[in-house]
């Protein structure tokens, strides 16, 4: 059984249809990653399992029991943590009280939550010096390993990360999908990235949306060997050969 | 300079009396994201429950202290649930007007149930006060004092080191994140509308001894309170209690030393003045907290 099972979801914003008739499935232990344009529905897909946005109908299972329609407390109390897009780290909280909150779905009390955080800076040297800073003092790659830091806190079985390297410079990219390789030796990650080529080189499986739709979905190798998909997603610009050989 | 010292005293009294419903209104507002014009009706409905249960019922005045601010907690639930749950996901006007709705229910519902005549609640201390040097320390006024300093503290220590106050914090900078955290929404918005209203009440029966227990008390505090928190900058829980102290301490010496009668016009004169020249306040809205 996959740990998560999406069949035939869509979601619509009043007018606006975001995603039609998705349907994948992750499994235990994988790392999947969702490619494709601006509005093709990655961030939708994400804000649906977390239980942001509503589906106008389908269903999502995780570990087998439906969770369509739930909220997103509930959710992230059974193990979907997301770490959505923009970071969202409290501003006017400090590094490691954000890092705390990330363990409200759990019963843990203020010492558990104080130890566990200073554990999770083993996992995040850069940003341990910034335990006492405001939220709001940080940069982008600092906000963002932070942000993957307190979503960890949930201690997820499924974690959602959305956009991770969005407008970070390329080292600090190589960095947090460093941090995404430590993070799949325990944990499922179902990842939507615009930077093609960093998103499927971590992960097990990939998809590929367009206009609300899954249009491709197969091995982050199958992937690269469509030249269409590679010309337009995996930055090929009609240099295929270019990421095939990168891989 | 005795003089001053006196009126020093007394306008910090006076003062602490509209940091305690600033506080509940820039808390309110951090939550929430709406101003809640009933504040002041939460100071005149626990006044009035003082004076049913320590008057009326000749309750010993420590039960009917906590009773009236036992009953504030329960109303601020019921004004959750009543005034700003159904509306959550509207706009802040619909809440705002609701907000207003709520204050003329609570004034004309206390005016329906116990008359327009104003009532008399008793200080706490049956000494009326204590000389210390050249300055008179009203025993009610010290009480106002010391409570809020005591509240202040609490607050403080409730904010900053406990879990709950870090997700009431969470919470009022981003809902949606806090809520994929864990931390139920509802839950901290239902316990801002409590304590706003304990606060609320607090002050109410605080001041009370010291004017008259009436409808319009409620008014007269609350628009106290909301000049000191434009004072102290909106949103800034050390600008409400700042900007209540100066308010207090502006009105009770321009009483003082220029018009008696024009007390109160003066804590607006200073209101106008800094919606003029400065409108973000004393300590400015920290934007930062609310990108």
């Amino acid at each position: 059984m996959p740990l998560l099972e999406i069949n035939d979801l869509n979601v619509r914003y009043g007018e606006i249809v975001a995603l039609r008739g998705v349907s994948f499935n992750v499994e235990e232990g994988q790392v999947v990653t969702l490619l494709g344009a601006n509005g093709a529905g990655k961030s939708t897909t994400l804000r649906a399992i977390s239980g942001l946005a509503k589906p106008a109908s389908g269903d999502i299972l995780f570990d087998g029991k439906s969770i369509a329609g739930l909220g997103p407390e509930a959710i992230v109390r059974m193990g979907i943590s997301h770490v959505p897009e923009g970071r969202r780290v409290f501003p006017g909280l400090t590094v490691k009280e954000n890092i705390m909150l990330g363990g409200s779905n759990r019963k843990a009390s203020k010492a558990e939550l104080s130890g566990e955080a200073d554990a999770m800076f083993d996992l995040f040297p850069d940003i341990r010096k910034f335990s006492g800073a405001l939220g709001w003092t940080l940069s982008g790659g600092q906000l963002q390993m932070v942000a993957v830091a307190r979503g960890l806190m949930a201690k997820p079985r499924l974690l959602l990360l959305d956009e991770p390297s969005l407008g970070l410079a390329p080292v600090i990219v190589q960095a947090v999908f460093r941090i995404i390789t430590e993070i799949r030796l325990s944990t499922t990650v179902l990842l939507v990235e615009q930077n093609a080529r960093m998103g499927l080189s971590v992960a097990d499986q990939g998809y590929v949306l367009e206009t609300g739709r899954i249009v491709l979905g197969g091995k982050p190798e199958d992937l690269w060997a469509n030249e269409a998909i590679a010309a337009a997603y995996l930055g090929g610009h009609g240099k295929p050969a270019a990421g095939l050989a990168a891989h | 300079m005795d003089l001053v010292l006196q009126l020093l005293f007394t306008g910090i009294g006076i003062g602490a009396v509209y940091a305690l419903v600033a506080l509940g209104f820039v808390l309110i507002f951090r939550a929430t994201n709406v101003v809640n014009f009933a504040q002041g009706e939460f100071s005149m409905v626990a006044a009035y429950l003082m004076v049913v249960c320590a008057v009326d019922l000749e309750l010993p005045y420590w039960l009917s202290f906590i009773i009236a601010l036992a009953g504030m907690a329960v109303i601020g639930a019921i004004f959750n649930l009543g005034v700003y749950y159904p509306l959550r996901h509207r706009t802040y006007l619909p809440v705002i007007i609701a907000t207003i709705g709520a204050s003329i229910l609570m004034a004309n519902g206390v005016l329906a149930l116990y008359g327009p005549q104003p009532q008399v609640l008793p200080g706490w201390f049956e000494t009326p006060g204590i000389q210390l040097g050249p300055v008179y320390l009203d025993s009610q006024y010290l009480l106002i004092i010391v409570v809020t300093i005591a509240l202040v503290i609490f607050n403080y220590w409730f904010f900053e080191h406990t879990m709950i106050g870090k997700k009431l914090q969470a919470t009022s900078q981003d809902k949606e994140m806090a809520s994929l955290l864990g931390i139920s929404v509802s839950t901290m918005i239902m316990v801002t509308f409590i304590y706003s209203a304990v606060l609320g009440g607090l002050a109410g029966l605080l001041v009370a001894p010291i004017l008259f227990v009436s409808i319009q008390m409620g008014s007269t505090i609350a628009l106290k309170a909301f000049a000191a928190t434009i004072i102290g900058g909106f949103g800034d829980v050390t600008g409400a209690i700042i900007g209540g102290l100066a308010l207090g301490i502006i009105e009770t010496f321009g009483a003082a030393y220029i018009s008696v009668p024009y007390k109160d016009g003066f804590a607006f004169l200073v209101l106008v003045l800094f919606l003029v020249f400065r409108p973000q306040g004393i300590f400015g809205e920290r934007v930062a907290e609310k990108a």
